[in-house]
């Protein structure tokens, strides 16, 4: 009985396959057809519109204007650049206030108290110092752009005007083989890049949400402007006339930028005809309605979703990235402190890509957040050329109100106008911040990609140094 | 310590050191590739493609000798009769009368590796975005090295599909297979129409020239006129011109003659802004997610499209459908079939 049961099932599936071969190749096409049949015939009986004539008429009116041919992209350079200024216009205040607050008044004062109840030097050193001095630079620095900028690219998202730059976008990066909506993640990541990874889950075709992930470290995100902003004015603005310095140096910080969106389309370009070709790829673009933003809910879920999460991942890896900094600079091992001893080994190779030890060590120390190298490049290089009264200790990082003390402590670090252009360089084409290198992992879920995400920009950077370095040399 | 180096010098070894990487890191030419490939064992793929070629012959009816099997894996008569001597202690073929026949173990051997070879290839058109000139060349790699286990692991995935992205049946995991039913485009008569279903992958030569003609399965074909050496027919109503030796390598299924001839259809990208259209369908080159993607969309025949309007640099065109506003590109909406209606939509 049961015997002949199995026969009989053996017997149907047996029967269903053979069947299904005389069905042909369109099965499925069929299935989802007829699901549309019923699904509008359904519609047809029961859903009545009325009276929507007139907003959709409205709203193409918007449409035609923003995606037209000759106001459409000024449009969005000038929306955009609005953005980028409110930010950074307005995050220098509240910067300034978080920085004497947690950097001026807090550190002393902990300073102070670890003193009264007799802390070792040591313990207080990592943990204020170090730990400590980290967690709340990285604060001061990030969180109130991040705070601005973020919202008010929520509310373009929510108003419906960010879809139409991406569809607007879509050619130039159809042309690198990526997707248009890359455009956005691409502008989130002048950002933050940790941010505009995240902004890659809009991406819905699996190759170009990899190009987009793999690329967005080179938009020069918002932890890299300060740096090329002060190597720019004293080193490229110092190598030209006076009235000149001002003009010449901001444009040496754009072109940074430019060539970073540059190197973002030449490499997507390159990555999908070589390991990307593979990846399975689609393209379309939902142009929802326009709509008035929900200004409060948009404030809320940016700042949760967005600044407060990223901040917190940034100072995850900050406090342990401080208690390195601090030891390198602290442990002496035969006289010399292990910051000392790697340094003077890799100065000789670093000097080939027109860099030094103490940015190369800067740029792996300092990797939870763009925003301390320079402040862990000013207090390594007082260390390294063991300067008296600048600074405020081994390990203890800072920064300086003048410019120009800045230059002095960069210049008798051995610092040319070729070691501030290969800065620049290379601060644009390192591997991303820790933060950015956790989330690309997080959103990829794979350590292949996350690998060739960090590594991909630092060969590219050092290739890239390493000639303009050699070609000076030659020229000069 | 300054180490002194001269710039010329050490321009002409970054450069020599990029010239390396390219050549160990390239892709399909590099040596990284090329010794990804020497790995693979040639005595069992050159057992395992004798194998697939002498079912091939059994399945369409074509005898098969020394010299064709020799022929199509590239090997002297030598090394074939040798390979063939193996088969036969292995139990796999037998001789009968001049002609190599398969045993059953070698027949259920051969479907095992067909199986693997045409599930891979539905994979690699429905999953990935490699174009369809490298399909073949990749299944015949992989099919080698893939367990059937891993084959049928991979085919529940993907809805257990019954044919390749040519059109040929993949075997169950039972080993069965329907019978073969096409005749060559070759063998038609004038006037006949028929629907292609399978486009031979091999020689790639041809069939780079067939795709290039935009043929694929499930294509309705006319035969215009048939000579000696030509034969010109009309696919979907485009004129096309093979000469009857390429012909060969499209296998169709006659259909009867009072079916309707198809006319060309328009295509969504020649829908002008502020036009509308009902959808007639997606063409069949239009695969895997990118196909899925369109229909979830609502591209299904009957669907009304009207185009909105362009974006500012022309590509991609925005479209007005199902009360939704969805941009395309035009390389998508060339493989969309439209039909324009005469009376206002």
């Amino acid at each position: 009985m049961e015997q002949q049961q199995n026969n009989n099932s053996e017997n149907i599936l047996s029967l269903a396959n053979t069947l299904r071969w005389d069905l042909g190749v369109d099965l499925h096409d069929a299935v989802i057809e007829s699901i549309y049949e019923d699904a509008s015939r359904i519609a047809r009986k029961t859903v009545q519109s009325t009276g929507e004539k007139a907003t959709y008429n409205f709203e193409r009116k918007i449409d035609q204007l923003v995606t037209s041919r000759w106001l459409g992209f000024p449009i969005m350079f000038l929306l955009l650049a609005l953005v980028f200024w409110i930010t950074v216009a307005g995050a220098n205040v509240p910067s300034g206030m978080l920085a004497s607050l947690l950097l001026d008044t807090v550190h002393p004062a902990l300073k102070g108290f670890a003193a009264n109840i007799g802390l070792p030097w040591w313990l207080s050193g990592v943990l204020i110092d170090g730990a400590y001095l980290s967690m709340a630079w990285v604060i001061a620095v990030m969180l109130p752009p991040m705070a601005i900028f973020f919202p008010l690219f929520t509310l373009l998202e929510d108003l419906g005007y960010l879809p139409r730059v991406a569809f607007n976008m879509d050619s130039l990066f159809r042309k690198a083989g990526a997707h248009g909506k890359q455009a956005l993640s691409m502008s989130m990541g002048f950002g933050c890049n940790a941010a505009g990874v995240i902004a890659t889950r809009v991406i819905d075709s699996p190759r170009e949400r990899l190009i987009a992930i793999i690329t967005n470290n080179f938009s020069l995100c918002n932890g890299r402007w300060p740096t090329q902003i002060l190597i720019a004015t004293i080193f490229i603005g110092g190598a030209v006339p006076s009235y000149w310095a001002g003009l010449v140096s901001a444009g040496a910080v754009v072109g940074i930028a430019v060539l970073g969106i540059g190197f973002s389309l030449a490499v997507s370009w390159g990555l999908s005809r070589s390991v990307l070709k593979g990846e399975a790829s689609t393209f379309s673009l939902e142009l929802p309605p326009y709509r008035p933003p929900r200004i409060l809910q948009t404030l809320y879920t940016s700042l949760i979703d967005r600044t407060i999460f990223v901040l917190w991942r940034a100072i995850v890896f900050a406090i342990p990235a401080g208690v390195v900094i601090w030891l390198v600079a602290n442990i002496h091992i035969g006289g010399e402190s292990l910051a000392e001893h790697f340094i003077d080994w890799t100065n000789p190779v670093a000097l080939l890509f027109g860099l030094n030890g103490v940015i190369i060590l800067a740029y792996i120390i300092a990797i939870p957040a763009n925003e301390i190298v320079i402040p862990t490049i000013l207090m390594l290089t007082v260390v390294s050329a063991g300067m008296a009264g600048v600074g405020h200790g081994a390990g203890v990082m800072f920064e300086l109100d003048s410019i120009s003390a800045t230059e002095n402590i960069l210049r008798a670090g051995g610092w040319t106008l070729l070691t501030g252009v290969n800065l620049m360089l290379f601060s644009l084409l390192h591997n991303p911040c820790s933060t950015t290198i956790y989330t690309i992992y997080k959103e990829t879920n794979s350590v292949k990609w996350t690998l060739v995400s960090t590594f991909l920009p630092i060969v590219l950077g050092l290739v890239i140094c390493f000639f303009v370095t050699q070609l000076w040399m030659l020229l000069a | 310590m300054l180490m002194v180096v001269n710039p010329g010098m050490a321009l002409l070894v970054g450069t020599l050191g990029m010239v390396a990487a390219a050549g160990v890191f390239w892709p399909k030419k590099g040596l990284l590739a090329l010794l990804s490939k020497g790995r693979l064992n040639t005595q069992r793929v050159l057992l395992e493609d004798a194998l697939k070629f002498l079912f091939d012959c059994e399945y369409k009816n074509i005898p098969c000798y020394l010299n064709s099997i020799a022929g199509s894996l590239h090997i002297s008569a030598d090394n074939a009769t040798r390979l063939l001597d193996r088969l036969r202690t292995m139990g796999l073929i037998h001789l009968q009368e001049d002609t190599f026949r398969l045993t059953d173990a070698g027949r259920s051997y051969a479907l095992r590796i067909i199986r693997v070879h045409r599930i891979w290839e539905r994979y690699l058109a429905d999953e990935t975005g490699i174009g369809e000139m490298d399909w073949h060349g990749q299944a015949d790699f992989k099919e080698h090295q893939m367990t059937l286990e891993d084959a049928d692991q991979l085919a529940a995935q993907m809805g257990n599909p019954v044919f390749d992205p040519h059109g040929d049946p993949i075997p169950s995991s039972q080993g069965e297979l329907p019978a073969y039913t096409g005749q060559p485009l070759s063998a038609l008569e004038e006037g006949a129409i028929a629907r292609i279903v399978h486009i031979e992958d091999e020689p790639a030569t041809i069939y780079a020239q067939i795709v290039a003609l935009g043929l694929y399965p499930g294509m309705q074909v006319y035969v215009m006129d048939k000579t000696e050496d030509r034969i010109q027919f009309a696919a979907n109503g485009e004129e096309c011109v093979l000469t009857p030796f390429f012909a060969t390598n499209i296998t169709v299924k006659k259909l009867p003659a009072r079916e309707p001839i198809q006319k060309k259809p328009d295509l969504l990208s020649s829908l002008k802004i502020g036009e509308s259209a009902a959808v007639k369908g997606i063409s069949p080159t239009c695969r895997g997610q990118q196909r899925r993607r369109l229909m979830d969309l609502g591209m299904v025949p009957g669907t009304i499209i009207t185009a909105a309007f362009r974006s500012a640099s022309g590509d991609p065109v925005a479209y007005q459908l199902l009360g939704t506003t969805i941009a395309i590109r035009k390389s998508q909406a060339d493989h969309i079939f439209i039909e324009r209606s005469e009376e206002k939509l």
